[in-house]
């Protein structure tokens, strides 16, 4: 449980940092265009923040929502054993031993 | 498997049905205690898996005889769903569990006639001709549904442990074929089609089963049942009256299976140094057999 409380934290920084990456870009154009001059390219430090930041949330997504199914058909498989495999809810019958679990049960007299 | 019934939230529990539902396991008592320690003051927070969890927990409660709960999870159901085929189903159960099965045709009977695309109480049916013990006919009707539907593979299964329980082991091993169409990947299928198979006799089906035990043997490596089967059709095989290449062959794959079956074993034992106690034990039994000499 700690750890996808730290996935969930580092996710919820990660959008953060990125929308920040987003707004100083738009932020970084206005300037430009502001002080005109030409508009190259980002500067550095945006472009490394905003790819970080979605490699952070790209990872913690898949920690936060689940666990991977094995891609492989046999590994399922392998888990199930007879007991459950060989159990047919639909075609279960009620007339067994199990009735004596019941707490008023009595037991039938014994024909003679 | 022992369950502290204290120290678990409902969350836990709702997992834990979840996972019950999902393998079909049958666990009906520990449903049922667990509904009535934790789980039924806290159904509505389940949200719309409620319905699914009422349901186990009916067919869990007919399975103990807990009629009380049955009936009062069968009302809450019944209040929401008015009407309903699948909640009545639940009452043909119920006088199924009360060995009224008259009662309980006749219910089953209604339903089929409103919905005759409706397989569960076709399946009830047969149920009910089963728990009277006529088997014969329960075959037959199982038959009777099978020619309509067709892919229903809990169906095929059953129709199988049915034929095994009459020994007609060539129709059993035919309804398996069709169960190992619809999960080819499955090694337990594999698994007891080759049981069906050796249990037949004869050599050419037990080197349909040899061949079977090895599929499943690819599926799981671990599956210690078909390594054991597998050595005993290569025995078989080995002492039959088949070609000497073959027979060699055989001898090699039992060699093999022998190996792969102590190794495992040596590997998942609980018993540190288990290869004297294996030792001694081999001696021991090895002293029992019967000389002919």
């Amino acid at each position: 449980m700690g750890s996808t409380f730290l996935n969930k934290l580092l996710l919820i920084a990660g959008f953060a940092s990125l929308a920040h990456a987003a707004f100083s870009a738009a932020h970084h154009r206005t300037y430009l265009r502001l002080t005109e001059q030409e508009w190259n390219s980002l500067p550095l430090d945006l472009i490394l923040q905003t790819v970080i930041s979605l490699v952070v949330v790209v990872y913690n997504i898949i920690e936060v929502v689940g666990h991977f199914k094995e891609i492989r058909a046999t590994v399922d498989m392998q888990q199930k054993t007879w007991d459950t495999l060989g159990n047919f809810p639909s075609f279960y019958s009620f007339n067994h031993r199990g009735r004596a679990l019941n707490p008023g049960y009595t037991p039938p007299e014994k024909v003679q | 498997m022992t369950l502290n019934y204290e120290e678990m939230s409902w969350s836990d529990v709702r997992d834990q049905f979840r996972k019950w539902r999902e393998e079909t396991g049958r666990h009906s008592e520990e449903v049922v205690q667990l509904w009535v320690a934790v789980l039924e003051d806290k159904v509505h927070k389940t949200g719309n898996e409620r319905h699914l969890i009422l349901e186990q927990v009916i067919i869990a409660a007919l399975d103990t005889a807990r009629f009380d709960i049955a009936t009062k999870c069968t009302k809450q159901l019944s209040l929401e769903f008015p009407g309903s085929l699948r909640v009545m189903k639940f009452k043909a159960m119920r006088y199924e569990a009360l060995e009224q099965y008259d009662e309980a045709d006749e219910v089953l009977d209604a339903i089929i006639a409103k919905d005759e695309t409706n397989a569960a109480p076709r399946k009830r049916k047969i149920a009910i001709l089963k728990a009277r013990g006529r088997r014969v006919e329960a075959i037959k009707e199982l038959n009777d549904y099978l020619k309509k539907f067709m892919s229903d593979q809990e169906a095929w299964h059953e129709l199988c442990s049915m034929y095994l329980a009459e020994g007609e082991y060539g129709k059993a091993s035919f309804c398996m074929e069709e169960v190992l169409l619809h999960n080819p990947h499955s090694h337990l299928i594999h698994q007891r089609l080759a049981e069906i198979r050796y249990t037949m006799g004869g050599v050419e089906n037990v080197e349909a089963a040899r061949t079977y035990y090895s599929q499943a043997l690819k599926l799981n490596p671990h599956n210690l049942r078909a390594l054991y089967g597998l050595y005993l059709s290569c025995n078989f095989l080995a002492n039959s009256k088949a070609v000497s290449s073959k027979r060699k062959e055989s001898q090699k794959l039992a060699q093999w299976a022998l190996e792969q079956v102590s190794s495992h074993t040596a590997k998942q034992s609980s018993i540190k140094n288990n290869e004297k106690l294996i030792l001694s034990l081999e001696a021991a039994l090895g002293n029992l057999e019967i000389k002919s000499n």
